[in-house]
Formats: C-alpha cells, sequence, structure tokens
C-alpha cells in the first residue's frame, strides 16, 4: 500500500533524506522512529505530496506521488503534532469543511462523522462548540476526525501525541490500533520509544536522512535485549 | 469550481466569527465616512460662524480713534499694546494693528492654517477696506465726483465645468480615493489571516493535504477577499451617501450658515451620474480589486506570521497615496491616454474621469485592459508563490 524506493529530499546544500527505501502493508502500522531533525516529518510530507521529492519515487495506494498527487491525496490522510483546524469554526464545521472536498454530503457526511465521534470518543455535542472553546485533546481528536474521514488506505501520524494529556494520548494510541484492524495501512512517526512498542508492527529507524535499520517490532526488540529505545540508541551509535 | 465556493464560504465564515474584524470593516466605514465628509467642515464652520459673531481682542499701537470705532462696529475689541507682535504670539490677542507712516500693519498668527487669529485678521483687513473705501467715496465726493467712477464695468465668474463634474464637487476627488483605499483596508484582514494567518496557527498543512488542486484554494482564499473588499468599499460609498444625507438632514442650519458664510467651504457633492457611469466604476473597481488581492494574497503567503504580513502590506497604503497626489494635480497636465496605463494611477484618473462625466472610452477600455493585465501577472506571482515549498514550509 506505501512503496517508498531511493527517496530523496535536498534544500539546495542540505540534503535532508538522502534515500529511504521501505514498504508498508494494509493492516499494517509502520514506526519511523528518529530523533527531532532526522528527516521524519520530511519523508511524511513528501507521502502526502506536500514536499516534492528530489529523488527516488513513491507510491500511496497505488499512486504515484509525484505524477498522481491528486489521487494521492483522496487515498492518504496526515496528521502532524503541530497541525491545527480552524478555531473559529464548529467541530462539525471543520468536518463538514474538509468533508466536502471527499464529496461528502448531507446523510453520508453525518455517518461518517459519527463514526469518526466514535472511534475517536468524541461526545456529539463537542461538535457544535467551536475549536477555540474546546482542550488541547479534544483539538487534536477533531484534527484526526478530519483526516480520517474520508476512510483513507492510508494514514500518516506524525507525532500525533505531542502536546496530548495521558487520556487523549491513550485514546489516540487506541485509535491507531483499532484502525489498522480495519485493513488500513499506518504510518506512526514518533521519537517516544514506548508509544512505538505499543503500536507498531515494523519499524525503521531514520537518523541524518538515512534508514539505518528496518525490521519487525521483535526484531528490533531483540537488538535491545527486549528494549526498544535501547535497540534504536545502539543502532544509530553504530550507524554514526 | 465547487471547490473554490467551499474554500470562501470558509474564509468568510471565519471573519464572520471575528467581531471586531466585522465591525472594522463593514460597521466602521459606514459611521465614519459622514463624518470625515462632513466633520471638519461643520466644525470649522461652526467655529468661523462664532468668530464672525462674537467679538475679540485686538491689539492696537496709533491706530486713529475713528478706524477704532470701524473695528468695533466690526466687533473687535481694539486694546492698547505695548509689543503687538508679542501680544499675538502669547495669545494675549487674536491679532493687532499698528498705525505708522500712512501704513497699517495687521499682526496674526497664520503659519498654521485655519486659525481663529486668522479668521479676526480677515476682519480687521474688512474692517480697514469699508474704511478705506468710506474714506475714497467721500475725497470723490468732495471732488465732485460720483463713486460709480471706481466700478467702471462688473466681473461675474460662471463655472463651466460639466453638469457631473459640479455635482460631484469633493467626489470627484474624494471617490477614486476612498474607493482605491477601502477595497484594500477591507480586504487586507482577510488576505492576511487567510494567508500567513494559516501559516502562523498551523492549519494551512491540513488545508494542502486536501485533494484539491493549488490553484482552486487560491482562488477560493481570493474570492473571500474580493467579497469582504467589495462589503467594505459599498459600506464606505453607503456611508458616503446615505450618511451625507442623514447628516445634511440632521444639520441643516448649520450646513447652510457654513455655505451662507465668508468661508465658503465645499460640501462634499452627489453622484449625478447615469447607469453607464455607475456601471463604469463598478468594473474599473472590480478590477483593481481582483489586482490588489492577488497581490495582498502573494504578500501574505509569502510572510511567516500575522505581524510579518501587516508589515508587508501596511505600505501599500502608502503606495495609494502616489496616485493621489497625481489626482489632485491631474488637471495641471493635459491628459494622455498612455496615463490610463499606468498602474493604481490608471484606476484613480478613470474613476475621477467617470464621477465628472468625462471619461473617455478610449480612457476606459485602456484602464480595464491594464488594470485586468496587471491583476492576471499579480495572480500569476501568487500562484507561483503557492507553488513554493519555501513559501508555503517558511514558519
Amino acid at each position: 500500500m506505501i512503496e517508498v524506493v531511493n527517496l530523496q529530499k535536498s534544500y539546495q546544500k542540505l540534503q535532508a533524506v538522502k534515500g529511504i527505501s521501505f514498504s508498508v502493508q494494509p493492516g499494517e502500522v509502520y514506526g519511523l522512529l528518529g530523533p527531532n531533525g532526522a528527516g521524519k516529518t520530511t519523508t511524511l510530507r513528501m507521502l502526502a505530496t506536500l514536499l516534492k521529492p528530489t529523488g527516488g519515487s513513491a507510491k500511496v495506494a497505488g499512486f504515484d506521488v509525484l505524477r498522481q498527487p491528486l489521487e494521492v491525496r483522496r487515498n492518504l490522510g496526515i496528521v502532524n503534532g503541530g497541525m491545527k483546524v480552524y478555531d473559529k469554526l464548529t467541530g462539525y464545521e471543520v468536518l463538514d469543511f474538509f468533508g466536502s472536498f471527499y464529496d461528502l454530503w448531507g446523510p453520508k457526511l453525518k455517518e461518517r462523522i459519527a463514526w469518526a465521534a466514535e472511534l475517536l470518543h468524541i461526545e456529539p455535542s463537542v461538535l457544535s462548540k467551536q475549536v477555540r472553546q474546546m482542550s488541547t485533546g479534544m483539538q487534536q481528536k477533531i484534527v484526526i476526525a478530519r483526516a480520517i474521514l474520508h476512510q483513507p488506505q492510508v494514514l500518516l501520524l506524525d507525532e500525533a501525541t505531542a502536546g496530548l494529556d495521558v487520556f487523549a494520548r491513550r485514546a489516540l494510541l487506541d485509535f491507531v490500533k483499532q484502525y489498522a484492524g480495519l485493513g488500513k495501512t499506518l504510518v506512526y512517526s514518533t521519537h517516544v520509544m514506548s508509544e512505538a512498542e505499543e503500536v507498531c508492527d515494523r519499524v525503521g529507524f531514520i537518523d541524518h536522512g538515512l534508514l539505518v535499520f528496518e525490521g519487525s517490532l521483535q526484531e528490533a526488540l531483540e537488538l535491545g535485549s527486549g528494549n526498544l529505545e535501547r535497540a534504536f540508541i545502539r543502532r544509530l551509535e553504530q550507524a554514526a | 469550481m465547487n471547490e473554490i465556493l467551499i474554500i470562501a464560504r470558509k474564509e468568510l465564515l471565519s471573519v464572520v466569527r471575528e467581531r471586531r474584524v466585522l465591525f472594522t470593516t463593514l460597521v466602521l466605514p459606514i459611521l465614519i465616512m459622514p463624518l470625515l465628509m462632513f466633520g471638519p467642515i461643520l466644525l470649522f464652520g461652526n467655529a468661523a460662524r462664532q468668530t464672525q459673531e462674537s467679538v475679540q481682542k485686538v491689539g492696537v499701537v496709533g491706530v486713529p480713534t475713528v478706524v477704532l470705532e470701524e473695528l468695533r462696529k466690526a466687533r473687535v475689541e481694539p486694546i492698547e499694546v505695548a509689543n503687538p507682535q508679542e501680544a499675538v504670539q502669547n495669545r494675549e490677542v487674536q491679532a493687532a494693528l499698528v498705525f505708522e507712516n500712512g501704513r497699517y500693519i495687521i499682526y496674526g498668527r497664520l503659519s498654521s492654517g485655519a486659525t481663529q487669529s486668522a479668521l479676526v485678521v480677515e476682519k480687521v483687513q474688512a474692517a480697514l477696506r469699508a474704511y478705506k473705501d468710506q474714506v475714497v467715496a467721500e475725497q470723490l465726493r468732495a471732488r465732485g465726483i460720483g463713486t460709480d467712477i471706481l466700478e467702471p464695468f462688473s466681473v461675474e465668474t460662471q463655472d463651466a465645468s460639466r453638469e457631473q463634474e459640479r455635482a460631484a464637487g469633493l467626489f470627484a476627488f474624494l471617490i477614486p480615493f476612498f474607493l482605491v483605499s477601502f477595497i484594500q483596508a477591507g480586504g487586507m484582514p482577510v488576505a492576511v489571516d487567510a494567508t500567513a494567518g494559516e501559516k502562523e496557527k498551523g492549519t494551512l498543512e491540513a488545508l494542502l493535504a486536501a485533494p484539491v488542486p493549488l490553484i482552486q484554494v487560491l482562488l477560493g482564499k481570493g474570492l473571500a477577499v474580493f467579497v469582504m473588499s467589495l462589503l467594505s468599499t459599498f459600506a464606505a460609498v453607503a456611508g458616503l451617501l446615505l450618511g451625507g444625507g442623514v447628516f445634511r438632514n440632521l444639520f441643516a442650519a448649520q450646513l447652510q450658515a457654513v455655505q451662507n458664510g465668508e468661508n465658503q467651504a465645499q460640501l462634499g457633492g452627489a453622484l449625478a451620474l447615469d447607469p453607464l457611469g455607475y456601471l463604469a466604476i463598478l468594473v474599473t473597481a472590480v478590477l483593481f480589486a481582483l489586482l490588489i488581492i492577488a497581490i495582498m494574497i502573494s504578500l501574505g503567503l509569502y510572510a511567516r506570521s500575522f505581524k510579518e504580513a501587516q508589515s508587508y502590506l501596511s505600505p501599500l497604503s502608502l503606495v495609494m497615496l502616489i496616485p493621489l497626489l497625481f489626482l489632485q494635480f491631474s488637471d495641471f497636465l493635459k491628459l494622455q491616454d498612455w496615463y490610463f496605463a499606468l498602474p493604481l494611477v490608471n484606476v484613480m484618473l478613470a474613476l475621477s474621469a467617470i464621477v465628472k462625466g468625462a471619461a473617455t472610452a478610449t480612457q476606459l477600455l485602456i484602464t480595464w485592459a491594464s488594470t485586468l493585465a496587471y491583476g492576471a501577472l499579480a495572480l500569476y506571482l501568487a500562484y507561483r508563490n503557492f507553488q513554493r515549498e519555501d513559501v508555503v514550509f517558511r514558519n
């Protein structure tokens, strides 16, 4: 469902992503793990067609990110930690706005909003509030609801738990597992190893724009004697 | 097309929820325009009338008794002063009159525009003129000559300008200025919010991840800015026309007094256009709005934050002053058709010409075609900006 081959991104003198390859299958949660500035966000933005790769190729849901950006976006949802939605609109208006880009109207839209709200534990009454009147955790849930409203085949989550309290974080991690259970393809990017350990089936360690390890969660744990964080540090030190 | 409308609707909904923006772009123009137009005139008119009617102190040195009597008749109170210039400077008196060696010297505070002192100086001048006429008449009579020799012929000046131009009065200058200013000022808050605001608040990325071509996102935002620009401009024009009417009724007596007074003030004007004239104003304003909106969106996109966007967009208001200066002195220039191809200047000149009923078809066509071309270029640059990753993710 996601195929990345030698993907690269350069900004003048800086090479942010130096040629990474990985693939993610339906029903799988792939953890893209790395320190700040490793190239995780750039990689996910390329997959979401927000940035254009300067080398290599990537396919999302069978569509090429360079040649078929609109088709990619129709089959993809993306959430990152810094992403926000329009604070002067109500939760319902936000979902109505984004839903309309995916031909979701009337009863179908209502049905999808109810589905997303149930999955993310959003009280229906909250949706009539303006986003600025909601808690940070609830705002993040609206951001996620916006990303899954069209039930995309591929969901990219980039530091999606940043700034969330323990309850909102728990709800998000539960949601990730549930969504993968629907046969969807997820990339979960984080630098919090405990989260990755809980939700990911396979992981890739990225550092300085290079994928320095890729394997199943089990393989990664074995590398760190049962501890993902230790495996991560050990592998990055070996690569340095 | 549908996506453009959806995005425009969202932008406008955000504006509607922001009462401060609604007030400044829609309500304030309606309230402020009549005040701007008639407030100073009324204020100055009243002050001038009061100065005419009340008695002011005037310092005198060596002034003959007969002239002192004339001054009193002109409703000023002569007071002997030692140093007339100093007395005026220190505001002990509003003006001073000195008579020496057969010459009258009047002192007043004249360097700061319309001062009360200047009005009192006029009263003193009028009193001296009346006295002079009286002395001349007496001397002529003593020689057996009639006073009609002083006026061998009469002079009459008539306004030969077009009916629309006469009716427009100050509007010929104000309408272009206000239209251009309000199109820019009315659209600016939305342009900033829809571009740099989205970047700063972190909402742009979610929008760009939706399956909508960039050009449609741009046009949707542009449409919202366009709507707010035009609404704000209509509010300003409505304030000018309707508010002006209300003001005229409420302060009819005061305005009449100002008009009849010695210091006549031009009281705004009225648009006396045929439907084609109004249509021409609308077309010109719409085309100008397209140009200025594309510029504002392009600059707004480039900015990282609200503050940065405002610092880019505020100088636009100053840029508007350049064609305004051109318009002010346009009567001294022989207008060439190519002036109507100059950006901004063309719109001001065309609007002024339409209001005066003096616009030619060639001038209008050049204005519209050139403004459309500039607008298309600005839109293209805005689109190019939107395509640039270093601009969109510049935060």
